[in-house]
């Protein structure tokens, strides 16, 4: 599939580079269209899945009939359904995303590794779809699997913006609800929510049997707070600035950031779901090329 | 607490520098967006507890150091009491030095005595800090002001050095008072180094509300104590209380009455605590014949009573010494004595009423000791120019109060250190001006009621001293049982020996330089009281006062050491102790044996010197009650600095400040494994 790249937050080298590797799902998902991932309705491919007993009833052309010549018993040979997936693209466009480190904003970092699994997906024939969490900024598209449908999804990504306070509970809850096949949810965020509340989406997603990866954007100075002067701090979604002194209160604000990482890996550990947490001066190339290599299928290996 | 630089104190306002910067600091921030909000809220709000409190401390520490360093900068000196002098130098300070014989009890280790431990440590605390443009000494022996160079002077000066006189702490503190409101000086300091005897402090005078009421009303004195108030150590002091020469036939022979007193309580238990009998040996010294007599000592000390020593016959006048071991007072332990042949007692008895004169005459005429010779006259008032007054002891003057020339030769009469009685005019009137002598004037003649209705009216009478005092028995005299029919009213400023149930006064002394001159209100007769029918008070009194008055008839005479000891002539000089080559001034100050012509004088310490009470610290502090006042305890031979300098210890605070607020600056540790560095999420999610 030719695609005319005139998005300047997609690199061309990247996306070379990441061509040779394939987005699999660590789930069986259901398509619409024959495609490469596992299904859990068996198929007509070539990969052999089991032997089961004839009923009446089942198609009289898979049977197979040398088992029925060693045993003389009916069995019908079935085969593994290879199926397309859905991708949701869910990016996180609160106003904490504007958070920028050199030059480069979360969100930026957003746009760029959700528009390059966008166009991975495309190219393997799985449909993309994008939803935007913010309060004031809402974007929906379900997943298809056109090429203009994969245009549409990367011009949205380049004209989001990140402002307001983050929607993305109530985006995550509603995806759940709304995508009633499996279907492969990529959450882009910072989660500067609490652990409990996130806890409850992951496994609202799990519970409809979707294949939930995200990717949790930190920036260094976050995890650091290193300064050495008091500092007016902004609130980006909107809430009232603090002044303080972070010699005073750095050491309660690492405390702070520790146990709510430590709640995190609790969560993740529970919900099982696909997490990166990454810091956002990493090249997004190599994050993602060990994001699909980690979910690779072991037995190709 | 004081300080040698006080102007770096300007600098304290500094210490306010830490907790400005912080303000400013403040105010200063930085405006950044930030994304985080909910770890930073979550961080105030534990910060809240001990974080705060760390960041507090820190600012204090910070504020301690630089307070610190302005401290030790200023030098302060040690010593609480020095507290409450305030950071101004005073522009005076003086010195009221106790110079009394008791000062020079001795630390036997150390070999110092309390007056030069006591200036040594004053001369050190004044080196060290400023004693304002004035340096003035009083001591105690001349209780005079001198002008002192620096404080080192102090322990050079014959002013300071010992002496064998008693000190008069009230009198000094008022030559200080007079000093202080002459120069109107502004702030000063007045330093008194004593023991505390209470013969020195007098702390009962009237003296004392007058000087603490003159002294509150001065600004900026302040006054501080060097006290000596540890016990007295074991000490031994001896004196001659009574020295005759007396002629037995061809032979000639000194009797002394030897005191020895123990000072100290009773020192010679043994390890059982049980006393022994301690002897001590007492060497008398007479013409350059030595001889050693050894007494017994209880806890009070002993007594060596009527001790004779054979004299050649041809010395008729001469000096003597006692002296004891050596101890911690080394001027208690030698007394000097001089004598003479007894002098003849003579008196003079002017009453133009020959019953009167008569009564004075037989009292005065029997000796009390049968080898004395006593010689009265009794002459009319027309015959006073006849009074040999160089020869006589004792004038007994009853009648008008004498005027003019013959009252001017009274005085000097008694000036001279003769003793004059008084005794009222039988006359009921008065002149319209009243004569007067010695301050004192006769008013009317009373009566006390019916001769049969009266038993005994005299109310109150010393015993303790003078005229009147106990028999050396301890026995009282009789004057319970003295009848006084008729007295005279009397005014003056004098000391009351004897008063009547009326509280008018029947005998009574007044002021004088030397000598003494003492007035009775009633008559010896039976008209006017018992006197002369009792007896024995009218005797003992007579004779008492004729002794005294003779005492300065003899050629060699005992005198208390003092400024004007020998100042009754010109000539005196220095016999004993060899070396003594005091300086004119300082001559009567120091016990020795002085000779003019056919004149000795030995110069002994007091006997209040040998007492051993001290006063009160209580009753002491008292006399300083309303005054900027300190008292500062010490020790004989010590002789530490009585402040010492602090900016070691202040520098110390300021490196222990330093170095914990440099502890409570240290970040807290980050563990290894600290989410915050590894960006890995736990094992196991990832696939």
């Amino acid at each position: 599939m030719a695609l005319q790249l005139k998005r300047d937050y997609l690199n061309q080298k990247v996306l070379e580079r990441l061509s040779t590797l394939q987005l699999h799902a660590r789930l069986p998902m259901i398509g619409n269209v024959s495609g490469k991932h596992r299904s859990p309705i068996r198929g007509s491919s070539l990969e052999f899945a089991e032997y089961r007993k004839y009923v009446p009833g089942d198609d009289m052309r898979r049977l197979d009939w040398r088992a029925y010549a060693r045993n003389d018993r009916y069995y019908i040979k079935e085969f593994e359904a290879d199926t397309n997936l859905r991708m949701c693209l869910i990016v996180d466009t609160s106003g904490s995303m504007d958070f920028t480190h050199n030059g480069m904003s979360k969100l930026d970092y957003a746009r760029r590794v959700a528009g390059t699994l966008a166009y991975i997906a495309a190219l393997q024939g799985d449909a993309v779809g994008l939803y935007c969490a913010g309060k004031e900024f809402q974007i929906e598209i379900p997943p298809k699997r056109s090429a203009t449908h994969l245009s549409a999804v990367l011009d949205e990504l380049g004209t989001m913006e990140a402002s307001g306070e983050t929607g993305l509970a109530d985006v995550l809850h509603e995806t759940a609800e709304r995508i009633a096949q499996r279907a492969l949810i990529v959450v882009v965020s910072d989660l500067f929510i609490e652990p409990g509340i996130v806890r409850n989406c992951f496994d609202h997603l799990r519970f409809r049997k979707h294949d939930v990866a995200v990717f949790h954007l930190m920036e260094q100075n976050e995890l650091e707070f290193e300064f050495d002067r008091p500092m007016r701090f902004v609130d980006m979604e909107g809430g009232e600035p603090i002044l303080a002194d972070p010699t005073v209160i750095g050491t309660q604000y690492r405390r702070a950031m520790e146990m709510y990482l430590e709640s995190m890996d609790e969560v993740i550990r529970d919900t099982e779901v696909d997490y990166h947490r990454i810091c956002i001066h990493e090249d997004y190339g190599d994050v993602l090329a060990r994001f699909l290599l980690g979910r690779t299928p072991k037995k190709n290996k | 607490m004081s300080f040698l630089q006080p102007l770096a104190l300007i600098a304290l306002p500094l210490m306010a520098l830490p907790i400005i910067i912080h303000l400013i600091n403040q105010q200063r921030h930085r405006t950044i967006p930030w994304a985080a909000m909910m770890f930073l809220m979550r961080a105030k709000r534990m910060s809240r507890g001990m974080a705060r409190l760390r960041h507090l401390l820190i600012l204090l520490m910070r504020v301690l150091a630089i307070g610190a360093l302005i401290f030790a900068m200023s030098r302060p000196l040690s010593g609480g009491w020095l507290g409450s002098v305030g950071l101004s130098k005073p522009d005076a300070t003086l010195v009221l030095l106790d110079r009394s014989a008791s000062m020079e009890i001795q630390d036997l280790q150390a070999g110092e005595s309390k007056r030069s431990t006591a200036l040594k440590r004053l001369a050190q605390l004044l080196e060290q800090g400023d004693y304002g443009t004035h340096l003035l000494l009083i001591d105690s022996a001349s209780g005079q002001l001198h002008e002192v160079d620096s404080p080192k002077a102090l322990l050079r000066l014959p002013m300071t050095e010992s002496s064998a006189t008693s000190a008069n702490i009230p009198s000094m503190l008022e030559t200080a008072l007079a000093y202080l409101k002459a120069n109107e000086s502004g702030r000063a300091e007045i330093w008194i180094c004593s023991d505390l005897k209470e013969n020195d402090w007098d702390v009962h005078s009237g003296r004392w509300n007058a000087i603490r009421d003159e002294l509150a009303q001065l600004e900026g004195v302040h006054h501080f104590l060097l006290a000596y108030t540890d016990p007295p150590s074991s000490n031994l002091s001896i004196r001659v209380e009574n020295v005759q020469r007396w002629e037995r036939g061809s032979a000639a022979e000194l009797v002394l009455d030897v005191m020895v007193r123990t000072e100290g309580g009773a020192p010679y238990p043994t390890a059982e605590g049980r006393s022994v009998v301690r002897r001590v040996p007492i060497e008398f010294e007479v013409n350059n014949v030595r001889s050693v007599v050894e007494v017994e000592l209880d806890t009070l000390g002993a007594s060596l009573q009527g001790h004779r020593i054979p004299i050649d016959t041809k010395l008729s006048s001469g000096w003597g010494s006692v002296s004891l071991p050596g101890d911690a007072n080394p001027l208690d332990n030698r007394f000097f004595f001089v004598f003479s042949e007894p002098p003849v007692r003579k008196a003079v008895v002017v009453s133009d009423d020959t019953k009167v004169g008569e009564a004075f005459r037989r009292a005065l005429a029997i000796p009390t000791d049968v080898r004395l010779q006593h010689h009265v006259d009794v002459i009319p008032m027309n015959r006073v120019a006849e009074i040999d007054w160089e020869n006589t002891g004792l004038l007994i003057w009853q009648g008008t109060l004498p005027s003019g020339l013959v009252a001017e030769q009274i005085q000097h009469f008694v000036n001279s250190g003769r003793v004059a009685m008084f005794f009222p005019s039988k006359l009921q009137t008065l002149t319209a001006t009243g004569e007067q002598l010695f301050a004192a004037r006769w008013g009317n003649w009373q009566s006390t009621g019916k001769q049969s209705d009266i038993k005994g009216n005299i109310s109150w009478w010393r015993g303790d001293a003078d005229l009147l005092a106990h028999a050396e028995s301890g026995d009282a005299l009789p004057l319970s049982e003295l009848r006084t029919y008729q007295y005279r009213a009397f005014e003056s400023q004098g000391t009351l020996l004897a008063r009547f149930d009326d509280d008018a006064p029947l005998l009574t002394r007044v002021a004088t330089d030397r000598g003494a001159a003492y007035f009775c209100s009633t008559l010896p007769t039976a008209q006017f009281s018992s006197l002369e029918r009792d007896g024995v008070v009218f005797y003992v009194m007579l004779q008492r006062a004729l002794a005294e008055g003779c005492q300065t008839l003899a050629v060699a005479s005992q005198r208390d050491a003092g400024i004007d000891a020998l100042a009754d002539r010109n000539q005196w000089e220095p016999i004993a102790p060899a070396g003594n080559n005091a300086s004119l001034s300082q001559r009567g100050l120091h016990a020795g044996v002085y000779r003019d012509e056919a004149y000795w004088a030995a110069v002994n310490r007091s006997q209040a010197e040998d007492n051993a009470k001290t006063a009160a610290v209580e009753a002491v502090d008292t006399l300083f009650d309303g005054l900027s006042y300190r008292r500062i305890d010490v020790n004989v031979g010590d002789t530490s600095a009585l402040a010492s300098e602090l900016w070691r210890i202040f520098l110390i605070a300021m490196a222990v400040a330093l170095i914990l607020e440099a502890v409570l600056s240290l970040p807290s540790r980050k563990t290894e494994s600290s989410p915050l560095i590894d960006l890995t999420v736990a094992e196991g999610t990832t696939e």
